[in-house]
């Protein structure tokens, strides 16, 4: 919103440099955006907050001034000359519904004559923003930009029955506005109506069949006041924003109705082109009484940590335009029709703070708090985001909106949809975080960024009956190598077992029990072959794998990815293993290598589990695999290392051998493992 | 001549063909010295007996055929030369011999300039860094790390919050909202109202996580972004309060020389209700492009809790007060890193990303 400096002026006297007064203002709270100068005036940018639109004008924004200086302010005057005739016997006014309606001031000019206004006015309109019209449309956004209120003005020789209707329009109305576009009414709005018909949409914008012409000769002027929700419905039903909905949908003073009434008149008077007949006609069904509050010495104290002199307290109020009364514990403060904002103590402690100076309450520390409680999970999640970050993944994060069609495909039954979404690729909260981590690896992929580990710790939003449940997830994407190739290595593809080896170490940490991987349960935009769901005691903690083919075809991914989605809930559900030391044995374990011909069916697990049922086993590793020459079909072949171990003595030969005995007895006997000739 | 035949002939010879005793011995020493410096380990013992030999040493030659055989008069010149050569030759050879005996400094074998297999840590999202940096600040003044629902109802995000019913305030808002009337939270303050419900002061909180608004992205705007909001609420709690623990986390988390300024503003849901600039990170104040030459940069809102809020969340207004402040830690972020557009914190570019490993 413009403000001119000259227009101040007429109101407070001001001895301040225009950056002076724009410092001082916007640190009480009148935020000053910029200060320019145009046609040798100062014009200034305010951005207002939507509570005060009372300061919407130029004497509002005066008596901040005057506030702030603890000048005194200047009305501007209304010498009001009227001639003989009511203005009662010329028009009359009915409100229908005095709630959307409370008050609806007319009056009436005669003789008009409508012509461009005087340079001083179109001046100060123009540097404000506002097209002139003609003096009679000029006349009423003067008055609006200089005390706020919103006025019309009718011909009232088209008006029918030179009658004003407040009333709801009816289904099937319609009315074509100032802007020359037709609008169908509904009794959702309010209409401003003559005898027959809605004349304006009431506090947004006049109609085009009755508008102040050059042959209008009799002018009807409404100073209303309207409802606060009743004219945001409309403003926004009909995406019109005026100065005057703007003003309204905030809360406007129904007791500057007449006030903004009497200055046009009195304005029109003085130019002499127009003759203003007797009294308003208020019609006023609906008033609204205003409270009076009390503000307690001691609040302010508590409140602003600081004890102002009564003095300054009172001196603050009277200049805002409060009649504060003095009692024994602080002061009562009648509201203000003006101030629909402060209705309560804290409101006035506010407005003592503000014109008081924010930077003149001091500055402390309150007292440490009890000591704070440990956050949900806080130690596990920890541990989990060092886990990721040690092991070399970059973290993201994705947005939370996927498309309908990804949330089918990825997520299944279940999403959780937006009304109004941003666009159709982002309809649905997501309820797998696979679309998005596949988004970013495929952004990187098309800049040729292919050594790929991205991690985003996030959440899915899933709808089960009457709730909402929000999932912890941690989703790793991968691609590219198993580690970086080098000048003297070259690097393995990252595979399969490459993110078990990830989402293994990420795991380890937690009392979830033994790991078990298996092929079942996994969606089909996983790659069947290449993963794997891991299990722990009863909870299913994650799954991962390659994506499949079909979907890598479709997103023109030009190199396998692979993707890991693990379930932090769960995990952190388990809670972190507690170290808990075993001695050393004394003397160093003995191993004993084999090379086993294995049927295709058997899994290594089986393997591992047969050789824990023999005595004295340590560990086992696999240490190399071989298929092809010389290994019979339907067999792969393994070089299987076992380690033996006693506490407190060394093993001797004749007990190794009978555990290795034992042991290949077992594996051919249970799996049908054979030793290698 | 040969220093070898030079030793054998007669002192009074090598005179008479110009040479003095001086120069005689100088040249001697001058061969002693090269011969020394090119010498390897083994060599020097042979040196040893080819200069110092008692009998056959090229030393014990210049002995017999230019002292012995001087003339009277030149015996003390000569005499003298031949010692202080004898002298240094000796003195030299020991140091050569114990200087081999050092073990020499081996030359590298590897290129250190070479890099080694890269294994770098991942990268911490500069939205999480700063998220760290801030909980670090609160943590040891006694605040509590909460998160709540993204997925709130209306009550919660608005009307608990004190949000006049239609109003432009909600408008404001820009809601994205769930067809069941549920909405996407649009400020973590909801959470404020959680908190209260459950807990009896005094509370020292800091809640963060997701909000999001229905605003079309651009290099300022993400329709989704991170929000943090640090809250008290106790019987004594002050404005002052609130001034001196924003001022003590800007300082620690922009730097020691920020200062914060209080401008009244308006929140429903903080009565008084501040909005605060900071000294502009990039310029300390003396106003560049970033700052629009003002020298400040607003980054956060905070009031008191207005007395409707402590009522809906069933606490006492009467006994208690609070204060508020909030802020984007994206936008802290890209302050503080000089990130300048907001998009590039959801692409997952690890050109971007590596920047924060
Ligand atoms: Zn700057």
């Amino acid at each position: 919103m413009h403000i001119l400096l000259s227009w101040l002026e007429d109101f407070v006297e001001i001895k301040e440099s225009p950056n002076e007064l724009a410092d001082a203002l916007t640190m009480a709270g009148m935020a000053v955006d910029a200060v320019e100068r145009d046609l040798g005036e100062t014009i200034f940018e305010f951005d207002i907050t939507s509570n005060r639109p009372d300061a919407l004008n130029h004497l509002g924004m005066a008596r901040e001034v005057a506030a702030i200086y603890r000048r005194s302010l200047r009305l501007p005057a209304a010498d009001l000359h009227e001639q003989a005739i009511p203005a009662s016997s010329r028009a009359s006014v009915a409100i229908e519904d005095p709630h959307a309606c409370a008050r609806y001031v007319g009056r009436v000019f005669e003789d008009v004559r409508v012509e461009p206004s005087p340079d001083r006015i179109r001046r100060r309109l123009e540097l404000c923003g506002v097209r002139s019209i003609n003096n009679l449309a000029d006349l009423t956004n003067y008055v609006l930009l200089e005390i706020g209120q919103p006025t019309h003005a009718f011909d009232l020789d088209k008006l029918a029955g030179q009658r004003i209707i407040v009333r709801r329009a009816r289904s099937g109305e319609t009315l074509r506005t100032l802007d020359g576009i037709p609008r169908e009414l509904s009794p959702a709005h309010l209409a401003i109506c003559d005898a027959e018909r809605p004349v304006a949409l009431a506090g947004v914008m006049g109609g085009a069949e009755t508008e102040i012409t050059d042959t209008t000769r009799n002018v009807l002027l409404e100073a209303a006041w309207f409802s606060p929700s009743v004219i945001r419905k409309a403003s926004r039903h009909f995406k019109l924003h005026t100065e005057a909905s703007h003003r309204f949908e905030r809360g406007a003073d129904w007791q500057a109705a007449p006030q903004a009434a009497d200055r046009i008149g009195a304005m029109l008077h003085q130019s002499g082109r127009g003759s203003l007949l007797a009294g308003r006609i208020d019609c006023y069904p609906r008033r609204q009484p205003l409270d009076t509050v009390q503000l307690l010495r001691e609040q302010v104290r508590q409140h602003l940590g600081i004890a102002l002199e009564d003095s300054e307290i009172e001196s603050i109020l009277t200049a805002l335009g409060f009649a504060p009364t003095p009692t024994s514990v602080g002061w009562q403060v009648p509201c203000l029709s003006s101030r629909l904002d402060v209705t309560r103590g804290i409101d006035l402690v506010e407005e003592v703070a503000r014109i008081h100076g924010f930077s003149r309450i001091p500055s402390t520390l309150p007292a440490v708090g009890a000591a704070p409680a440990a956050t949900a999970n806080e130690r596990e999640e920890e541990r989990m985001r060092a886990g990721v970050r040690a092991l070399g993944y970059d973290e993201t994060i994705g947005f939370s909106f996927i498309s309908s069609e990804d949330a089918r495909r990825f997520g299944g039954a279940g999403a959780v949809e937006l009304r109004n979404p941003l666009s159709r690729l982002w309809d649905v909260m997501r309820n797998s975080a696979v679309p998005t981590m596949l988004q970013s690896l495929q952004w990187n992929l098309r800049r040729n960024r292919a050594e790929l580990r991205l991690a985003e710790f996030g959440r899915i939003y899933r709808r089960s009956a009457e709730t909402y449940r929000e999932p912890r997830i941690l989703a790793l994407g991968a691609s590219g190598s198993a580690r970086p190739a080098t000048w003297s290595d070259r690097a393995p593809r990252f595979s399969f077992h490459d993110l078990k080896a990830d989402v293994t170490a990420l795991l380890s940490p937690y009392s979830c029990g033994p790991l078990r991987f298996d092929a079942s349960g996994i969606p089909d935009y996983y790659d069947l072959g290449q993963s794997a769901s891991v299990r722990g005691g009863e909870r299913t903690l994650a799954r991962f794998g390659r994506i499949s083919r079909t979907i890598a075809g479709e997103r023109k991914l030009r190199q396998p990815v692979w993707i890991a989605e693990i379930w932090l809930d769960e995990v952190y559900a388990c809670g972190l293993a507690e170290p808990a030391h075993r001695p050393l044995p004394r003397v160093p374990a003995v191993s004993r290598d084999f090379s086993l011909l294995v049927p295709e069916s058997v899994q290594y697990q089986r393997i591992t589990e047969a050789a824990g049922t023999i005595q004295d086993v340590e560990r086992t590793e696999a240490v190399e695999i071989y298929r092809g020459k010389n290994v019979p079909r339907g067999r792969y072949s393994l070089l299987f290392r076992v380690w033996w171990q006693r506490l407190d003595e060394s093993l001797t030969d004749e007990s190794v051998n009978s555990h290795a005995e034992k042991l290949l007895s077992r594996l051919a006997s249970r799996l049908g493992i054979k030793l290698r000739a | 001549m040969s220093i070898e035949d030079k030793t054998r002939l007669p002192i009074l010879g090598l005179m008479a063909d110009g040479n003095t005793p001086e120069g005689l011995y100088e040249s001697l020493r001058e061969a002693f010295e090269s011969e020394v410096g090119a010498a390897s380990a083994a060599g020097l013992e042979s040196l040893r007996n080819r200069w110092l030999g008692r009998r056959s040493g090229l030393l014990a030659a210049a002995n017999e055929n230019w002292l012995k055989a001087a003339p009277r008069e030149l015996k003390p010149v000569v005499g003298r030369l031949q010692n202080a050569l004898r002298r240094h030759s000796d003195a030299a050879l020991k140091a050569a011999v114990k200087a081999a005996a050092a073990p020499a400094r081996r030359t590298s074998e590897v290129d250190p300039t070479l890099p080694g297999p890269a294994r770098p840590f991942g990268a911490v999202h500069p939205v999480r860094r700063a998220l760290e940096d801030v909980l670090r600040i609160f943590r040891p003044l006694g605040y509590n790390v909460v998160e709540g629902p993204e997925i709130e109802t209306f009550f919660y995000n608005f009307e608990a919050l004190n949000f006049p019913p239609d109003h432009p305030a909600v408008d404001e808002m820009d809601t994205l909202f769930l067809k069941d009337g549920m909405l996407l939270r649009t400020h973590t303050s909801p959470c404020q109202v959680r908190v209260m419900e459950s807990s009896q002061p005094p509370l020292r909180c800091v809640v963060h996580g997701k909000v999001y608004r229905n605003d079309t992205p651009d290099a300022t705007h993400s329709p989704m972004f991170h929000q943090l909001e640090m809250f008290a609420v106790d019987e004594t709690i002050t404005f002052a309060d609130l001034k001196g623990t924003l001022e003590h986390f800007v300082r620690n988390f922009f730097g020691p020389g920020t200062r914060a300024r209080f401008r009244p503003s308006y929140f429903p849901f903080t009565e008084p209700s501040a909005e605060v600039d900071i000294t502009c990170p990039f310029c300390s104040g003396s106003g560049c492009r970033i700052c629009k030459h003002t020298g400040f940069i607003e980054v956060l809102g905070c009031g008191m809790i207005d007395p409707e809020v402590l009522r809906h969340s069933g606490l006492d207004p009467e006994r208690y007060r609070g204060f508020a402040a909030g802020f984007g830690l994206d936008r802290f972020a890209m302050l503080k890193y000089g990130i300048d557009d907001i998009l590039l914190m959801y692409q997952g570019d690890t050109r971007f990303l590596a920047q924060f490993r």
